[in-house]
């Protein structure tokens, strides 16, 4: 499948899109996903100020037929939420990489070492389905 | 792993770029688009669905209506030639086999369609019920396309590739040609709306649906179906019905006509033997989904979700969902569990979305 995958961004095996900013990780989900997915229809994503855990899940993105956990690739506080996104879903179909979800201000930068470059993502995409 | 079954039209799907999904042991078309658009152009013009994966049996003989009324619970006997019959297929013991579709076809001819999951189970059951029916009894489900064409516009754009097409009556069936060879038409569908469903050879069905392809009708896929006949509360195999349950279970006691000579079940039926009750509910929040728990305003658990999506027509949740009648809240009080979190359900007593057919 054709997919965007912008250089400057880190990914996840989930199919999330991160961007690191100081100490601040912005979180969203692919242009692969939001195509897997088809109409998004809703999003749950966690109050600010709340913490969440590498390897855990931290929402749900839903299409009309199909419920998708979302998993963190780090850990930290909620510090910001994408309420135009939340209450419009439908963003993320048309333009996944301005459709953030959550900013995270993460405790170890270190975590994101482990995320995949836009290149092994890609190769990813290629051998998964 | 058995291999999965494919439709004549397989190859189709694949040029119009379906993703492609096993169902019931089929490799099945499950969008070709978007399930929103597929399922608004239902709603709103038309779309064609391969549906080739369902049973066509067919019963040959003075006693063909017999036995097809003996079969199932609804009354087939008393219906006019040319009619299509929904029923539930019952054991004795009132729990449903499957659910069906009864086309009388002409005297002595009737045509039985059932879910494609269900084939071999329905053959069988029914085939042990045959003897002392002077009819024959054949599974032709591998001799058989069918496509649905259904919405508003199904009646104006089929007359366009049938020149002679009769404005026939909803739930009516009839034999002509297409191409010149032979098909069964019928004013039937899973959808709510208008339209038709085409059964015939494999070749003359896949001529039918390139020519309503190539007429902008919208390929539909599995998806947008079931979205479909959610928002106007079809049951479906599998989900509201099961093996378990009997038809009252489901709401259908509408179908049981007690006051037929004899049929399977009639006996344990006779008493309405529901331990559940199917109930439409419908949220502003949240989207609920099969198996979710179903909850009374003290938060206990009354049943669960058999079918849930969102309603591309309200933008709501909706959902059917099976309760347990001795828990049945009074006050008619709903929540449905979404990840641990109760949201409020409004009971509706009406479909989700009224559907447009005659």
């Amino acid at each position: 499948m054709a997919t965007n995958i912008p250089a400057n961004l880190q990914y996840t095996k989930e199919h999330e899109w991160t961007l690191l900013s100081g100490d601040t990780v912005t979180i969203g989900i692919t242009d692969f996903a939001q195509s897997s997915l088809g109409d998004i229809v809703f999003l749950e994503v966690p109050e600010v100020g709340s913490e969440i855990k590498s390897g855990s899940t931290f929402g749900v993105v839903e299409s009309i037929k199909s419920v998708s956990d979302l998993y963190s690739p780090v850990t930290g506080e909620v510090i910001a939420k994408n309420t135009d996104v939340e209450a419009s879903p439908d963003k993320i179909n048309a333009d996944a990489y301005g459709a953030w979800l959550i900013k995270v201000k993460v405790k170890n930068t270190d975590e994101l070492k482990n995320l995949l470059s836009p290149a092994q993502y890609q190769e990813f995409c290629n051998t998964s389905h | 792993m058995t291999q999965l079954l494919r439709t004549h039209l397989y190859n189709e799907h694949v040029k119009l770029g379906a993703k492609i999904v096993p169902f019931a042991g089929w490799d099945m078309p499950v969008q070709y688009s978007s399930v929103k658009d597929e399922a608004l152009a239902v709603r709103n013009s038309a779309g064609v669905f391969d549906v080739g994966h369902m049973g066509e049996f067919f019963l040959d003989g003075k006693d063909a209506e017999k036995f097809a009324d003996y079969l199932v619970t609804n009354d087939i006997l008393n219906a006019s030639n040319g009619k299509a019959i929904y029923s539930p297929l019952c054991r004795e013991n009132g729990t449903v086999v499957d659910d069906l579709i009864v086309y009388k076809l002409a005297p002595g001819r009737v045509m039985i369609v059932v879910n494609a999951s269900n084939i071999e189970k329905d053959f069988n059951w029914m085939k042990s019920k045959h003897k002392g029916f002077d009819c024959t009894f054949v599974n032709k489900s591998n001799d058989y396309s069918l496509i649905a064409l259904q919405g508003p516009k199904s009646f104006e754009i089929l007359k366009t590739i049938i020149k002679d097409l009769p404005d026939l009556d909803y739930y009516s069936v009839f034999e002509t040609a297409f191409d010149g060879q032979p098909v069964i038409l019928a004013r039937t569908g899973y959808t709510g709306e208008d339209g038709f469903e085409i059964f015939g050879s494999h070749t003359t069905v896949e001529n039918a649906w390139k020519k309503l392809v190539a007429a902008k009708v919208v390929p539909c896929g599995l998806a947008s179906r079931d979205v479909l006949r959610l928002e106007v509360c079809f049951p479906l195999y599998g989900h509201e019905l099961n093996d378990e349950v009997n038809p009252y279970d489901a709401g259908l006691g509408w179908t049981v006509k007690g006051s037929k000579t004899n049929f399977i079940g009639k006996e344990i039926l006779a008493s309405k033997p529901a331990k559940y009750k199917l109930v439409k509910l419908e949220l502003e929040k949240g989207i609920p989904r099969e198996g979710y728990p179903v909850l009374n305003s003290a938060l206990e658990v009354v049943g669960s979700v058999t079918s849930g999506s969102m309603s591309v027509v309200t933008g709501k949740g909706i959902a059917l969902a099976r309760i347990q009648i001795d828990k049945a809240p009074k006050d008619e009080v709903f929540l449905v569990d979404i990840r641990q979190k109760p949201y409020p359900a409004q009971l509706v007593k009406k479909p989700f979305v009224t559907g447009g057919h005659k």
